[in-house]
């Protein structure tokens, strides 16, 4: 039993290789953009919708809600990034209950892959919102000496990420393998049930997370902007 | 080693391609499906809140037309009853002035009668007094009586003053001189004689030449009459009693008259009354 799929490799030419982390994500990609083209293709914007115009309107309406709540601005230019990162998740997730189905995210690489996209994503934010300077100074802030601690937990909190959702989805798939192999069927049953539960709150906390971190590099362009207006 | 930098340069790799996907498949059309969804939306409520202020603008002048047409029909029923009650008081008056006028007509009429019957019931009460005395002096008229009413006559005649002479000299020529002597009795030749004498003294200065004839008339009460054509000269109780019928007749009407005066004017005072 391998824990790390990076290491079942599908396809390989010379230094190219092909993993099922990789092949998973692709499927994930595939089905999410097919799915989003064929239902988006005929939107209505009058008259009755679609029920899966309909879901897919309250899952877009649930995200922009909590980027709200949680950056208090405007949800428009961290949709797609945070948005995307939580549909990701948690899809790959949920498919964890199709047989044969390894979620990418329970790869490290995986994990890792989206956290330094965080990590990056963070001070791209910032600077859009509040220009170079006053994002750099703010890793100067509340003194001079509070540099190396901000810059370690800029870093911490990005392996912290990474780990957090790694290790919840890779344990939820060794345990359900490992009672597999000493219970009846109908526990494990109970275990995918719970997994699914897990990674739905893993995707979601990761998005939060994210944006929280992304606000708060922007924050103090809005509140420099506030004070301003007063 | 668990961490495969391979593969995480590769799903740094996938992840950037899935937002840009979702971008471009997902949050791009869901999201301007939305906006367009709630343009559409606000459009209808102003449209909506715009169509209800008309409504109600609508409602409002509807509402002021109607009070003025319930205004105007309540002005029109006014004037009808208005008019209805003067049309009323008219035809009220008018009956009642029909009313009035037929029994003015009717009283006028009943007056008339009643006065019609009381006059003539004066003059029949006057001339049956009249008559009573005439019979009374018929019964009392005797040869003495007679002579006496002769002698009266013969001494009018004497007397008679000078416009009647010339004019029973002028009726005379007219009738061809033939001068009849009507009495109640039978004259006596000597008692003609006398007349013609009389006559004669009359006429003495004309020298007019006359023929003296007698007859009888019942109708003369103890009286007689002197006829030469046009010009009559009479002396008799019936000529007196004619006078006196007269007399008592004009009495009477005036009575009468001024009794209807009185009677008018109670008649109209009452009317101001009611």
């Amino acid at each position: 039993m391998t824990i790390n799929p990076d290491e079942i490799v599908l396809f390989q030419w010379g230094w190219f290789k092909i993993n099922s982390t990789i092949a998973f994500t692709w499927l994930v990609i595939l089905f999410l953009t097919f799915g989003s083209w064929l239902i988006t293709k005929k939107l209505s914007s009058a008259g009755e919708l679609s029920r899966w115009q309909n879901l897919l309107e309250v899952l877009i309406n649930g995200i922009k809600l909590q980027i709200r709540e949680v950056s208090r601005q405007e949800p428009g230019p961290y949709l797609p990034f945070v948005g995307t990162l939580f549909i990701f998740i948690a899809m790959s997730n949920i498919l964890a209950i199709v047989p044969g189905y390894v979620p990418p995210t329970s790869s490290l690489s995986t994990t890792a892959a989206l956290a330094i996209c965080v990590f990056i994503a963070v001070p791209v934010f910032g600077i859009a919102s509040q220009g170079v300077l006053n994002y750099l100074r703010q890793y100067l802030q509340p003194t001079f000496f509070m540099l190396p601690f901000n810059l370690i937990g800029e870093l911490s909190r990005t392996l912290a990420l990474a780990v957090r959702l790694y290790g919840n989805m890779m344990s939820g798939t060794i345990i359900v393998a490992i009672l597999l192999t000493i219970t009846p069927l109908l526990f494990p049953v109970v275990m995918q049930a719970l997994g699914l539960l897990t990674g739905l709150i893993q995707a979601y906390i990761f998005a939060i997370l994210a944006m929280v971190y992304i606000s708060s590099a922007s924050k103090a362009h809005e509140e420099i902007a506030k004070k301003g207006e007063e | 080693m668990i961490i495969d930098w391979y593969t995480i340069i590769f799903q740094i790799i996938n992840f950037m391609i899935l937002v840009f996907l979702l971008r471009r498949f997902l949050y791009g059309p869901v999201i301007r499906a939305m906006d367009d969804r709630e343009k559409k939306i606000i459009q209808r409520e102003k449209d909506a809140s715009a169509k209800k202020k008309q409504a109600e603008e609508e409602a409002q002048r509807y509402q002021s037309q109607k009070a003025a047409l319930k205004e105007q029909e309540e002005e029109i029923f006014e004037k009808a009853q208005a008019a209805a009650e003067k049309q009323k008081r008219e035809l009220l008056d008018q009956a009642r002035q029909e009313v009035d006028q037929t029994k003015r007509r009717w009283q006028e009429s009943f007056e008339r009668e009643k006065e019609t019957f009381i006059s003539e019931l004066r003059r029949r009460i006057g001339q049956q007094a009249c008559a009573v005395a005439r019979s009374c002096l018929k019964d009392l008229a005797d040869t003495r009586l007679e002579k006496l009413i002769w002698e009266v006559f013969l001494n009018k005649l004497k007397n008679l003053p000078e416009e009647d002479r010339l004019e029973l000299k002028k009726a005379l020529e007219a009738e061809g001189g033939t001068i009849t002597l009507k009495s109640a009795f039978e004259t006596k030749p000597g008692q003609l004689k006398e007349l013609e004498k009389a006559l004669e003294k009359l006429f003495s200065d004309a020298g007019a030449d006359f023929k003296l004839a007698a007859a009888i008339e019942e109708g003369l009460i103890c009286g007689l009459e002197l006829d030469a054509g046009g010009y009559r000269l009479a002396w008799s109780m019936d000529s007196y009693l004619e006078d006196v019928e007269e007399q008592v007749l004009k009495e009477l009407e005036q009575n009468a008259l001024s009794g209807q005066k009185a009677g008018a004017e109670g008649e109209v005072s009452g009317n101001g009354r009611s």
